[in-house]
C-alpha cells in the first residue's frame, strides 16, 4: 500500500472574469502522507482554499480545473463521477471548515446530523449509529455526549461545534482530513485545545492532515512539512523545522519577518513587512510574480544565501542545502537571480 | 506628564434579553464593574475571549452606548455631559473589518471628508487638501482619491478606516481588532503606521485583541477581562512574565509561538 494519502500533480485552477482568465492556482504539486501534518500557508487570495475545493472536486461550476492527477491513497480519483466522489467525501476524505456555524445545518440536531453520515456511507442506522455518534462525541471530549447529542448547532458555544464538526468528519474514519482554517473564528484559549485535540486524533486514526492556514503560529505549533504559496504557486516546501530555520524564497523570508514573536519582540524597532501587493492573477503573467516586493535595502551582501542543486526534471525548482525534503521553487530567472543564492552547476546545461 | 485623559469607574451594562412575549425578561450583565484608568500617550491593551465584555465597554468609551451605572470620564468631563460631535472629535474608532466600515457607493475621498462635514468644519476650501494630507499621512496614494472600496485591497481599506478616525486630530483612538481581518503581512504594515502616527500625533490607543503576540508588541500596559469583569491590570513586560489572574495565565499559555520546536502548549496544570 503506497504511503502517500494524497498526491496532486500539477493542479491548475482557472475562472473566467470578466477582466480575462483568473489563474487561482498555477500548477501545484502536492503529496501528504500517511500520519502526516502538511500545513499550507499563504496570503488571502493565494489560491489556497481553492486547492482543497479542487481536491475535493466542490470547486464552484464556472471554475476550471485541469490536474494531471490526483491520487487518494495510490487510486486516481481523477475519472470519478459525481455519485463515485461523493461516496469518497465524508467517508474517505474529510473536510473541516473555518466557520462550524455555517457548516452545521441550524435546523437539525447534532444526532440527526452525524446519524445521516453514517447511514449515507456505512449503512448504519438507528440505535447503533447514535451509539457510535456518542463514542465520537466523547472522544473528541465533549461531556456529556448524550446530553449534546440532542442539541441544535445553535445550543452549543463555538468550541463545541467545532469539536462536533471534527467527530462527525472523523466518524467514517478518512484517510485524508483537509482543515481549512479551522481554529481562525475561534479564541486563543480554545484554538490550542482544539489543535492539540487534531494532533491526538491524527496520530491515533494515522490520517493524513492538511491544514490551511495563515497563522504562522499553527503552522510551527503542529506541522510536519509545510508548503508555502504566494501568488497560485507553491514557492517553498519542507520540513518545519527546516522552513523556520533557513527559508530560502524571498517570499517565505518576508513572512517570517513580519509575525511579531511573543518574548522576543523588541519594541523600539517597526515589524518588517512585505512591500507592495499581491499581483493581480488575471491573465498572463508578463513580470515577476515577485516584483516590487524585495525588502527595502535587501542587496546581495546582507542576504543570507544557501546553495541550491538544481531537481531534475523541473525547470527553477531547486532543493535547499542538499536536504532531500526542503525545496523552492522560482517563477522566473528574474528573482532566482535576484535572491542571490549559490546554484549548483547543473543549470548551466 | 502622565495625565489621565479616560477615567472609568465602576462602569456597569445590563442587556435585557427577552424570552418571549409572557416570559420575564433575564438580565445579562455584560460590563460588570470596571474601573479603568487611561494616561494620555499611552496604549493600553484589553484583552479577554469573545463574549467578556471588551467591545461593549469601548462602545460606552465611545459614546455609542449609555452604560446602566457608573460613570467615564474623559479629560476630567463626564461623558454623559459632552455633546456628541464634541465627544467624535475627541475619540474616533478604528473597526474590525474594513470590508464592512467603509461604505462601498462613497468614494475614498468622500469617506475621510465625512467627519469634517459632520462636525461642520468652518473651511470647506481647505477640506480636500486636508484629507490628501492625512492620506499621505497614513500611505495611501493620491490616485485613491476618487476611488471606492472596492477596488482597494484589505489593508488599503484599514488604512482609510484609519484616516477617516484621524482626520479631526483626536486624542483617543479605539481600535477594535485592528488587524485580525488582514494577512500577516498586511498586519505588520498597520501595527507599524498605528506606532508611527502615535509617536507623530501624541495619540492615545485603546487597542482591543484577543492575539497575545500583538497586544505584546504594541501595548504599554495591558488589562484583562473575564465575564465582564477585569480581573487583572498592569504593564505589558509584568503581565507577560508574572500573570498574576489564572486567566491570564491560561491566556498566556495558550499562545502558539511561531517556533516549531515548541509545540502546542501544554494544559495548564491547575490545582
Amino acid at each position: 500500500m503506497s504511503d502517500q494519502v494524497l498526491n496532486v500533480e500539477k493542479l491548475y485552477v482557472d475562472i473566467p472574469v470578466s477582466e480575462g482568465i483568473l489563474h487561482a492556482v498555477d500548477g501545484i504539486s502536492l503529496h501528504v502522507n500517511r500520519g502526516e501534518t502538511l500545513c499550507i500557508v499563504g496570503e488571502s487570495g493565494c489560491g489556497k482554499s481553492l486547492t482543497s475545493l479542487a481536491i475535493m472536486d466542490l470547486l464552484p461550476k464556472k471554475a476550471v480545473r485541469k490536474v494531471n492527477s490526483l491520487e487518494l491513497c495510490g487510486e486516481s480519483i481523477l475519472e470519478c463521477t459525481e455519485q463515485e466522489m461523493s461516496d469518497i467525501r465524508g467517508n474517505r476524505m474529510g473536510m473541516i471548515f473555518q466557520e462550524p456555524m455555517t457548516s452545521l445545518n441550524p435546523s437539525f440536531t447534532v444526532e440527526n446530523q452525524m446519524v445521516e453520515t453514517l447511514s449515507r456511507h456505512r449503512g448504519v442506522t438507528g440505535q447503533e449509529a447514535s451509539n457510535l455518534a456518542v463514542q465520537m462525541l466523547e472522544r473528541v471530549g465533549i461531556e456529556p455526549a448524550t446530553q449534546r447529542l440532542r442539541q441544535y448547532p445553535h445550543q452549543l458555544s463555538g468550541g463545541l461545534r467545532q469539536r462536533v464538526m471534527i467527530a462527525m468528519t472523523l466518524l467514517c474514519n478518512p484517510e485524508l482530513i483537509i482543515a481549512d482554517e479551522p481554529t481562525t473564528a475561534l479564541d486563543v484559549t480554545i484554538q490550542a485545545q482544539i489543535l492539540r485535540l487534531l494532533r491526538e486524533l491524527q496520530s491515533d486514526f494515522k490520517m493524513g492532515l492538511m491544514l490551511i492556514t495563515h497563522d504562522m503560529g499553527v503552522v510551527a505549533s503542529v506541522a510536519d512539512r509545510v508548503a508555502v504559496m504566494y501568488a497560485g504557486q507553491v514557492v517553498e516546501e519542507g520540513p518545519v523545522l527546516e522552513i523556520f530555520d533557513n527559508p530560502t524564497h524571498p517570499y517565505t523570508r518576508g513572512l517570517m519577518r513580519c509575525i511579531p514573536i511573543p518574548g522576543k519582540i523588541d519594541r523600539t524597532k517597526p515589524l518588517g513587512t512585505i512591500p507592495g501587493m499581491v499581483p493581480s492573477l488575471v491573465g498572463e503573467f508578463s513580470r515577476c510574480r515577485f516584483d516590487g516586493r524585495w525588502e527595502s535595502g535587501a542587496s546581495g551582501s546582507s542576504v543570507k544565501t544557501t546553495s541550491l542543486a538544481p531537481l531534475q526534471g523541473k525547470n527553477r525548482s531547486f532543493s535547499v542545502d542538499e536536504s532531500p525534503k526542503h525545496f523552492v521553487h522560482f517563477c522566473c530567472d528574474d528573482c532566482l537571480h535576484k535572491s542571490g543564492h549559490q546554484i549548483g552547476e547543473d543549470l548551466a546545461q | 506628564m502622565s495625565e489621565v485623559i479616560i477615567n472609568a469607574e465602576n462602569v456597569v451594562k445590563d442587556y435585557s434579553l427577552s424570552q418571549g412575549v409572557f416570559r420575564k425578561k433575564e438580565i445579562l450583565r455584560a460590563v460588570d464593574g470596571v474601573s479603568l484608568k487611561v494616561l494620555r500617550g499611552e496604549v493600553l491593551a484589553l484583552v479577554g475571549e469573545s463574549g467578556c465584555g471588551k467591545t461593549t465597554l469601548a462602545k460606552i468609551i465611545l459614546g455609542l452606548l449609555p452604560q446602566t451605572s457608573g460613570f467615564v470620564q474623559l479629560n476630567g468631563q463626564l461623558l454623559n455631559q459632552i455633546p456628541r460631535l464634541k465627544l467624535a472629535k475627541m475619540v474616533q474608532p478604528v473597526f474590525q473589518d474594513p470590508y464592512s466600515s467603509l461604505n462601498p457607493r462613497k468614494t475614498i475621498g468622500s469617506i475621510i471628508t465625512l467627519p469634517l462635514t459632520v462636525q461642520g468644519d468652518r473651511n470647506p476650501q481647505t477640506w480636500e487638501n486636508r484629507v490628501r494630507k492625512t492620506m499621505d499621512l497614513v500611505g495611501l496614494h493620491q490616485r485613491m482619491f476618487h476611488q471606492y472600496p472596492n477596488q482597494l485591497s484589505g489593508g488599503q481599506r484599514q488604512r482609510v478606516a484609519i484616516a477617516r478616525a484621524l482626520i479631526n486630530r483626536p486624542a483617543v483612538v479605539i481600535c477594535d481588532e485592528p488587524t485580525s481581518a488582514l494577512d500577516v503581512s498586511v498586519q505588520s504594515q498597520i501595527l507599524n503606521l498605528l506606532n508611527e502616527l502615535r509617536k507623530e500625533l501624541n495619540l492615545t490607543y485603546i487597542i482591543i485583541s484577543h492575539n497575545l503576540a500583538v497586544v505584546e508588541h504594541m501595548a504599554s500596559r495591558v488589562a484583562v477581562m473575564y465575564f465582564g469583569k477585569m480581573v487583572e491590570e498592569a504593564e505589558t513586560s509584568t503581565l507577560f512574565s508574572q500573570p498574576k489572574h489564572s486567566y491570564t495565565q491560561k491566556l498566556l499559555n495558550s499562545i502558539l509561538t511561531p517556533d516549531p520546536r515548541q509545540g502546542i502548549p501544554d494544559k495548564l496544570k491547575t490545582a
